[in-house]
């Protein structure tokens, strides 16, 4: 989207300036793109999505001088993504779960609001084991059936479905007992 | 959460980048290279004696061009593919005139000459030497460009190490014509340009292990 664009560029050309708040203001927001960019090829709450978000935000930072100002600032966030994403796959030999080539414009789909929701499920699902995490992401966010789930985690359909129900009710008795106080 | 701290941390102490750093360095890695091979030529193949004879014709200028277009091209390229997403573009098309104008004045003497020289104009004396020379001087060049690279973000590293080799190559080329006396243009678009390749190539093969990010 062209307002992300925008906003991206006149913050890694601050950044570039020296404005260190506007340059950890970018950071911030490139770590909830990449993490949702990640997590889709790799899978949502997987340890190996969130080294690639780090990996790559660190690339960012200590390679920013070769952005070149006359360029779209996502292509170039993209392009660094992309290669890490490659070089990931290369040095662990597993294949991606979609073609590369749909990857295309990651950073422009999905408004602000997609990403302040999307923020805020991250936060929320840091309470509960990675495992329920990510089975809970893959029933409840990405939609994936309990037997596609299961086969994915390698554990029967029974489990996925007690783990989902008892990391949700975990949940809502925190959140939701938070919000009757 | 962990990666904030990362963040905090990668923000503390920010200084501003000064523009044209890509630029810079690459023209530090190949300047300082090329400093190297330029000493290595003069130590150990010598300048030739009648370097400023040689400097009235015309064939020296034509090696010395050609080698020195190929270099400044692929040098701009270098620059371009030092970048996330970076690629040759046109400059593909910008690298192919050197080699037509040469290739094109090499077959143009050739049909003008005796048939029985020909052979003579095309291996010179130096014909098994020329490339071989040429790939070692440009090796302390590519040193200097895969050091600049590798403090970019070159994201096609068999392309890169491509430009990178055959830059080496050209501008060690330059180099070595301060050593070589042909003057045949056929010699200078078969050999030189073969020297050129050869680094080119390794560079290609060796992109991938060396410019890893």
């Amino acid at each position: 989207m062209d307002q992300t664009e925008a906003r991206l560029r006149a913050l890694m050309l601050a950044g570039l300036a020296g404005d260190a708040a506007a340059h950890r203001a970018l950071l911030a927001e490139l770590g909830r793109l990449l993490r949702r960019y990640y997590a889709r090829r790799l899978g949502f709450g997987t340890p190996e999505a969130e080294d690639l978000v780090q990996e790559t935000l660190i690339a960012v930072h200590t390679r920013r001088a070769t952005y070149d100002p006359q360029q779209p600032f996502t292509a170039w966030a993209y392009a660094i993504a992309r290669y890490k994403m490659i070089d990931h796959l290369r040095r662990t030999k597993v294949r991606p779960s979609s073609p590369l080539e749909e990857a295309d414009g990651l950073f422009t789909d999905g408004g602000a609001e997609d990403l302040v929701v999307k923020r805020d499920l991250d936060r929320v699902l840091e309470q509960v084991s990675a495992r329920t995490r990510a089975l809970i992401r893959d029933v409840k966010v990405e939609g994936l059936s309990t037997r596609e789930a299961a086969e994915k985690h390698g554990l029967s359909e029974t489990a996925v479905k007690v783990a989902v129900h008892r990391g949700l009710k975990a949940l809502t008795a925190r959140f939701g007992g938070a919000r009757e106080d | 959460m962990k990666t904030d701290e990362l963040i905090d941390r990668l923000t503390a102490n920010l200084e501003p980048t000064p523009p044209w750093w890509v630029t810079r360095r690459i023209l530090i890695g190949l300047g300082s290279g090329a400093f190297f091979s330029a000493l290595l030529m003069i130590f150990w193949l010598g300048v030739r004696p009648d370097l400023m004879d040689a400097m009235t014709g015309t064939m020296f200028w034509m090696k010395f061009a050609y080698t020195l277009a190929c270099s400044a091209v692929l040098a701009a390229a270098l620059i371009r593919v030092a970048r996330p997403g970076g690629s040759m573009g046109s400059l593909a098309w910008a690298l192919a005139a050197p080699f037509a104008l040469v290739g094109g004045m090499a077959l143009w003497r050739l049909s003008g000459a005796d048939p029985a020289t020909r052979q003579d104009m095309m291996l010179g004396n130096s014909a098994e030497v020329c490339a071989v020379f040429i790939a070692i001087l440009s090796l302390p060049i590519f040193a200097g460009a895969v050091w600049a690279l590798r403090g970019l973000a070159p994201t096609r590293l068999v392309l890169s190490g491509f430009v990178a080799g055959g830059c080496a190559g050209a501008i060690g080329a330059w180099i070595y014509a301060f050593h070589c006396s042909e003057s045949a243009a056929a010699f200078v678009a078969l050999w030189y340009t073969a020297g050129m390749a050869v680094t080119a190539l390794l560079g290609a093969l060796a992109g991938r292990r060396l410019l890893r990010w």
